[in-house]
């Protein structure tokens, strides 16, 4: 098996035991110790993520989303990052806790990630064939000619024209969408179970992105991988997500399947965002922002995060922060109006 | 690419002539008379004098010198010095030691300024890295010429690990000038490599590369130093033509026999053609590691490519 890709059979990796789910991440805070301050960028998430199941965590930038992501690879920066509570457990066993090894072993292999600017993301200096290829050479073994031959093989299976003239091109000879490709061939090599894409579309035109969005349901449905998609965007999470968490200032603040979620907000954030989106039907009529900006993650307010901007807010809300509790089955919401705002 | 390479070597011909003229003319311009000063304090007799001038040339005007000397130059011809040594002989016994000594010192540079400006690069702000950035402080701080003297006298005559001085021991008697000579660019390519460092390890695609499950030694050694290298490139080629030049001082503190000293010599007994046919010398290959800068850039970077 070194030299071939996995074809498209599900995984033949070890199934999960006992039901548990694939990726739990449990009460997971990180936090940035900067020279102004300590920046609580994650504050107690919790989430897990079953085998061949998407979620997307939605949320504007700055809220933790990109930072929990890292902190999931392990490659977050430290110092200035650190992780100060929770637990990431993969396949039951907490990954915070393993060694340096152990970890860069999962790396990759069976957790990987495809960031948002692929030009940035692939080293200039190498072919992009011996960047797909170094999976194969890392985690395998593989000899330079296999994995070369196994690059080729993922250029492929992305669907980048004529893979094998290509594969010793450089980063900087592809076009955005192609660029993303690559990295998503990158990431998928060696069949991970666990992929997240960070942001995944935000960098391209709108006619790749909704391409790149069916290359990435399409490999899901193949090869029965967890998908955690990391966007703002609401039209992307509405197509392909089956979950959605969504962050605010750190936290998670509203859960639910997709649809539900959707159709009946059980949040004032989350309903604002649905109302934010430009839609065809209100043409002609202003678009509703959320006004005023994200608090200050250095210097966290008492009470709910949103209070400040929230229509909703009450004396309550200043003073005290809702935990985030189920309000219907499969629903949960960080409002203490959570029943007003579903049954508005 | 060896299209791109000969027209670089053509356009150098113009500059070296232009270079050669310049030099001749700024001795040409130097105050006072060499013949006179020949003969020290026992004076030459008049004729004499005016034998040795018309042999040298001395009395034509600027150009017409200039002439005459590029005429031999034409004709493989480097003139002599006022004993009558040939200028290429000079040379033949100069260059090698120079060059033995700059590639000493270079050596320094590369090994010790890598190694130094990778590990503070790699750790910012730990104890490694502000030892580094105290110590090349203080050295960029000191003249080259009072970190000869000093190292001389505590290395080579107290502790008497190098020679004092001459290079007659063979290339243990390099080591010492090599290291003073290098002292000031190996603080520049140490703060440079890790500056340089620092700034690409923050590069997405070295989150990408660890994101890859890649050992730290792979995400550094193979993924970033190889985009950090060029500043330090740039650097290290200019600098090989400021180390040629730079041996004057070194040279002259170490007593060793090569272009720097000879130079120095004929500036001071205004030896034209001697001053000119080194200094030339000293552009063309200026020039040459200019190029090989260039070249390297393409080898280092794949965006960069010449047509």
């Amino acid at each position: 098996m070194t030299s071939t890709v996995p074809q498209a059979v599900p995984a033949p990796k070890p199934t999960v035991t006992g039901g548990a789910p694939l990726l739990e991440v449990d009460d997971l805070s990180v936090e940035f110790r900067t020279d102004y301050g300590v920046v609580k960028a994650v504050n107690g998430i919790s989430y897990t993520l079953a085998a061949g199941e998407t979620l997307a965590i939605l949320g504007e930038s700055g809220c933790g989303k990109s930072v929990s992501a890292q902190t999931i690879m392990g490659i977050l920066d430290s110092p200035p990052g650190f992780v100060t509570h929770g637990e990431i457990r993969f396949r039951g066993e907490d990954l915070l806790k393993m060694s340096a090894k152990q970890q860069r072993d999962i790396r990759g292999e069976e957790i990987s990630i495809v960031f948002q600017d692929a030009l940035s993301s692939l080293n200039p200096v190498f072919t992009v064939g011996a960047q797909i290829g170094e999976m194969f050479r890392r985690h395998r073994g593989a000899s330079r000619k296999d994995a070369k031959a196994s690059a080729i093989e993922l250029m492929d299976k992305v669907r980048i024209p004529s893979a094998k003239e290509r594969v010793n091109d450089y980063p900087h000879q592809f076009s955005g969408g192609m660029r993303q490709r690559v990295m998503i061939a990158m990431a998928i090599a060696l069949d991970p179970a666990v992929l997240i894409a960070d942001e995944p579309t935000t960098a391209l035109d709108v006619t790749v992105q909704a391409q790149i969005m069916d290359l990435l349901a399409e490999l899901q449905r193949e090869t029965g991988m967890g998908l955690i998609l990391i966007t703002h965007d609401l039209g992307v999470v509405g197509e392909i997500a089956d979950r959605i968490a969504v962050m605010y200032a750190g936290r998670i603040v509203e859960t639910g399947a997709t649809d539900a979620v959707f159709t009946a907000p059980a949040m004032p954030y989350t309903e604002g965002l649905m109302a934010s989106i430009a839609r065809v039907d209100q043409k002609g009529q202003r678009l509703n922002p959320i006004v005023g900006a994200p608090p200050n993650l250095a210097m966290l307010p008492p009470g709910c995060e949103f209070a400040p901007r929230c229509p909703r807010a009450t004396d309550l809300c200043v003073a005290e922060r809702p935990p985030l509790r189920e309000i219907v089955p499969g629903r949960r919401s960080a409002c203490h109006y959570a029943e007003e705002v579903l049954g508005a | 690419m060896a299209r791109y390479i000969a027209r670089r070597l053509l356009l150098a011909i113009p500059v070296l002539i232009g270079a050669s003229f310049l030099i001749f003319a700024m001795v040409f311009a130097l105050p006072g008379d060499p013949i006179r000063a020949l003969g020290g304090d026992r004076p030459i007799s008049p004729a004499v004098q005016e034998q040795l001038r018309d042999q040298y040339n001395l009395d034509d005007p600027l150009l017409v010198q200039y002439g005459k000397y590029a005429g031999g130059l034409l004709q493989g011809d480097l003139g002599t010095d006022f004993s009558g040594r040939p200028v290429a002989d000079i040379l033949e016994q100069t260059v090698p030691v120079t060059v033995k000594l700059a590639l000493v010192a270079l050596a320094f540079e590369a090994v010790f300024g890598l190694i130094a400006g990778v590990l503070a690069g790699i750790r910012q702000k730990s104890f490694f890295d502000n030892l580094v950035l105290v110590s090349t402080t203080l050295v960029v701080s000191i003249p080259v010429f009072v970190l000869g003297f000093v190292a001389q006298y505590v290395l080579g005559l107290k502790l008497g690990i190098f020679p004092v001085a001459g290079v007659a021991s063979g290339f243990q008697g390099y080591l010492l000038p090599g290291f003073v000579l290098a002292a000031l660019s190996l603080a520049y390519v140490a703060r440079l490599t890790r500056t340089s460092l620092a700034e690409n390890l923050r590069n997405d695609y070295v989150r990408t590369a660890k994101a890859k499950g890649l050992t730290p030694l792979s995400v550094v050694g193979k993924h970033t130093l190889r985009n950090s290298l060029i500043p330090v490139v740039t650097f290290l080629g200019a600098d090989l033509g400021a180390l040629l030049s730079g041996a004057v001082v070194t040279e002259g503190i170490f007593n060793i026999p090569g272009l720097g000293r000879a130079v120095f010599g004929a500036i001071q007994t205004q030896e034209g053609t001697v001053v000119v046919g080194i200094v030339t010398l000293f552009v063309f290959v200026f020039i040459l590691f200019n190029l090989l800068v260039d070249v390297l850039y393409a080898a280092l970077d794949p965006r960069i490519r010449y047509e």
